[in-house]
């Protein structure tokens, strides 16, 4: 062991004064000068940040991202106040507004000319903003009360502030003659044992009631996408899917079904236990607790006062969080720029390849193709794929990724060709190394370092073709959201809710921002020449 | 050169070829049909509208008699509109379209190469930070996000532009296209900006501009007269793939600012499947950017005298 390593110090080199020269390797070169790049260092950090918290979306304490609740419609985003505070500011917004039209509240004249003219602009968040100062400040002095109906709408958003609970269902779980098991886990066979005895019927009508309910959903599937199937065409077809599904396949729809079931009723069960617990006093809330119901099942369940929430990111128009859409948002628009530009770069890597290393003929064709390609207006085809075969993650990043591949497949075709006539390249093929061996073992590892490069390059341009699509309303459907769908779905209501355009807007272009630094930052560093070009 | 320009003629006929019949089998391959609508139409009557616009026909043949009705310059009846063809409806919207793409191409062109140049010559001094401290910005924010928010801010909160509106048929022309324009060309001027300086820094280093200087001339004569022949051409090859760029932006910014434009049609036929008037829009869109990008290698090639005419 010793003489090895003896032996390989006498290899190193060693300069004129016999001192030993340490070779850096070009990454280690590279990672320096990214270092000094305090650009894209920083670029990089915020990367990692998004990063970091888009992959734990799960583990932060959001709220679900599609929950809707109907009375926290478009709230402002608020760090201070809770939901139920701005319901009532608004609900008190409204009221001095019709106070005011009705002449009730007075504000001096030349603000009255100026509301006017807000009014005729438009500009309602200003009119609402000044009312409401002044409308305080009367309720303050004195010189403005409430009429009895106004003061009835104001108590019954109070009451709702104070009493309206949300129970959310942790696990429920049942003994069905072995020990408790929580129903997530328990099969198919069981879950309709359990819902058919706490429904009082037997098995076989729970079963062909799901049955009609699955063949319901595929048939809205079916027709969601053709909506020329009809009559005989439309039965036909629903009984070829549920064929093509088998018996596992509906099992496992069946079973999604029976879980939001038994859940429901145990909602429904437990919710009087839990209102007379409030009531009664005993349980503060927010409340976490492990009710037993009567009808047999175990239910651990959280109630928190639906208003007690806090947006710091406003509501959108159904009363969804926005920060846990926008959090969620990236986690999908992310995922799609990376997903994505790592297919293409598979497909641009292989096309590339074989163009570059077999020239002749193949690379010829291969190349006039990808001319031809470069020609089309992509874009344009993209989005009519989308609006045709339907409008899904999946089809939305096959469509992507399989017109992003056409830079990528040059730029590894003129690294392969520049490689080819390398003599370790010589050398494998003198030792009987097969093409594919050449080109995926020797070739593709030696131009990695540029092909990462420019991948980071596209991951930005990719988030950006996807939000683009998702603004046209082609890309991400509800409920999920990327950063494209969030910023298209506020700019018909941009005027009065600005905040859903601003947050959502402000967390793509910081990202897009880090990332093109980043990527600019390590193309300078990997490849110091390159600098000058775009 | 006629014969270079020749060749390349007869070369955008493929190109438009497989674009035309890409995007004719694209839209009829998929499921649903322009007469789908809410309401089932009866048996009867779906027939004869499909017999009308001849789609009881086999797909080949259908594709024959519509391939020989472009080649006569007839895109055919709208599905849709009725009442209407395709060329009206795009005979109607494109000139607005072709006007707002072209100011905004101009305005990035313009705003890109002086400022790109200023940066180039005035290196690491406030006229080459802020100029391309702009670029960075306009290369990270999307279209679809910079277009609403100048309309938020200049128009809605400031008030200085009306906020939506074709300026053709306003009172304010000027002030009413600004904001179109440039959100339009933002982007394109970010690109344009940094590929100038980029090149122009590159160029000012070469020999021949050392032996301009050597010669006594101006700087202003040789950064003009010498360096910017070369250093145009990166920024000419760039022009192709912005033109398309600026294609499918118009569509966002067609959108926000409600111009009548053709990126509206666009969008809406692809929902509706109005089968002729997406691939009409398609080959229209596809004839502009085809022509584009031959003109860009014609000015390509003359700017840069090492390419021969073969």
């Amino acid at each position: 062991m010793a003489l090895l390593k003896k032996n390989k110090k006498n290899e190193s080199a060693t300069n004129e004064f016999d001192q030993v020269i340490v070779g850096t390797s070009l990454t280690k070169e590279a990672w320096k000068r990214l270092q000094k790049n305090k650009l894209a260092v920083v670029g990089g950090i915020i990367v990692i940040i998004y990063a970091l918290v888009a992959i734990c979306a799960d583990l932060l304490p959001l709220y679900p991202y599609d929950q809707a609740i109907t009375s926290h419609r478009n709230l402002r985003p608020s760090l201070t106040k809770t939901a139920g505070e701005l319901m009532l500011e608004q609900e008190m917004k409204n009221l001095f507004f019709q106070a005011w039209r009705g002449g009730r509240l007075e504000v001096p004249d030349e603000e009255d000319a100026l509301i006017e003219q807000w009014v005729r602009e438009s500009k309602t968040n200003k009119v609402w903003d000044l009312l409401y100062e002044r409308g305080m400040a009367a309720l303050e002095d004195g010189s403005f009360t409430w009429s009895s109906s106004e003061q009835r709408r104001i108590d019954n958003v109070l009451e709702d502030i104070e009493t309206e609970t949300l129970i959310t269902i942790d696990s429920v779980s049942a003994d069905l003659g072995d020990g408790m098991k929580r129903i997530d886990d328990m099969s198919y066979d069981e879950l309709v044992s359990l819902y058919a005895g706490l429904l009082g019927t037997d098995v076989a009508t729970v079963e062909s009631s799901l049955y009609n309910e699955v063949s319901a959903t595929v048939s809205n599937e079916l027709r969601a996408n053709d909506s020329t199937l009809s009559g005989e065409d439309l039965t036909a077809s629903i009984e070829m899917e549920m064929d093509a599904m088998g018996r596992d396949g509906f099992e496992n729809r069946a079973s999604q079904n029976l879980v939001a079931y038994i859940e429901q009723l145990a909602q429904r069960g437990a919710s009087s236990d839990v209102n007379a617990l409030i009531s009664s006093g005993d349980a503060v809330l927010p409340y976490k607790g492990v009710f037993d119901l009567s009808s047999g099942l175990h239910v651990e369940l959280e109630v928190s006062r639906m208003h007690d929430r806090h947006y710091y990111c406003g509501t959108d128009y159904l009363g969804r969080d926005l920060l846990s859409r926008i959090i969620y948002g990236s986690q999908i628009s992310i995922a799609i720029g990376i997903v994505g530009t790592v297919t293409s770069i598979f497909i641009g890597i292989l096309v590339g390849a074989l163009a570059g290393y077999l020239g002749g003929k193949v690379d010829y064709y291969l190349m006039r193709f990808v001319d031809i390609m470069y020609g089309l207006p992509y874009m344009l085809l993209v989005i009519i794929c989308m609006a045709i075969f339907g409008r899904n993650i999946v089809n939305l990043f096959f469509a992507l990724a399989l017109v992003s591949w056409l830079t990528i497949a040059r730029m590894v075709r003129g690294q392969i060709m520049s490689l080819k006539n390398q003599e370790y390249v010589e050398a494998a093929r003198s030792m009987g190394a097969g093409t594919m061996h050449i080109i995926f073992r020797h070739m593709i590892p030696n131009s990695l370092s540029v092909i990462i490069v420019y991948s980071t390059i596209r991951i930005p341009a990719f988030i950006m073709q996807e939000s683009f699509l998702s603004f046209l309303g082609l890309g991400v459907q509800a409920p999920y959201a990327s950063w494209g769908s969030l910023i298209g779905d506020a700019v018909s209501s941009m005027s009065l809710y600005p905040y859903k355009l601003l947050i959502p807007s402000i967390v793509m272009v910081v990202f897009l921002f880090s990332m093109n630094f980043l990527g600019d930052g390590l193309r300078d560093a990997f490849d110091p020449q390159s600098k000058n070009q775009l | 050169m006629t014969k270079y320009i020749i060749k390349r003629l007869i070369g955008m006929i493929p190109t438009l070829f497989i674009i035309v019949t890409l995007s004719f089998f694209i839209v009829r391959i998929a499921p649903g049909g322009p007469f789908d609508g809410e309401r089932a139409l009866p048996e009867a009557v779906k027939r004869n509208i499909e017999a009308k616009y001849h789609m009881d026909e086999p797909l080949l043949m259908q594709y024959g008699r519509y391939m020989f009705d472009v080649i006569r310059g007839d895109l055919g009846p709208s599905y849709k509109y009725k009442d209407y063809d395709v060329n009206t409806l795009i005979a109607g919207s494109l000139p607005n379209s072709i006007v707002l793409g072209s100011m905004a191409m101009a305005v990035a062109l313009v705003f890109g190469i002086s400022l790109g140049v200023l940066a180039a010559v005035k290196q690491n001094t406030l006229l080459d930070y802020i100029p391309m401290c702009l670029a960075a910005f306009g290369l990270s924010i999307p279209l679809f996000v910079f277009a609403p928010l100048l309309q938020q801010v200049f128009a809605m909160t400031l008030g200085w532009f009306p906020t939506t509106g074709w300026f053709m048929s306003s009172d304010a022309p000027l002030r009413t296209a600004l904001l179109p324009t440039v959100a339009l060309s933002f982007a394109y001027y970010a690109d344009i900006a940094r590929l100038t300086r980029s090149s122009m820094v590159e160029t000012l280093r070469s020999d021949y501009i050392r032996t301009a200087r050597a010669k006594g001339m101006k700087n202003s004569t040789i950064i003009w007269k010498h360096a910017m022949k070369g250093a145009m051409l990166p920024v000419v090859s760039y022009l192709g793939p912005a033109f398309a760029g600026i294609l499918t932006g118009s569509i966002v910014v067609e959108q926000v600012f409600l111009v009548p434009g053709l990126g509206k049609f666009f969008v809406q036929s692809s929902f509706n499947r109005d089968y002729t008037l997406i691939v009409g829009v398609v080959i229209v869109y596809s004839v502009i950017l085809i022509v584009m990008n031959f003109i860009v290698d014609i000015v390509y090639a003359y700017l840069d005298p090492r390419i021969s005419y073969k």
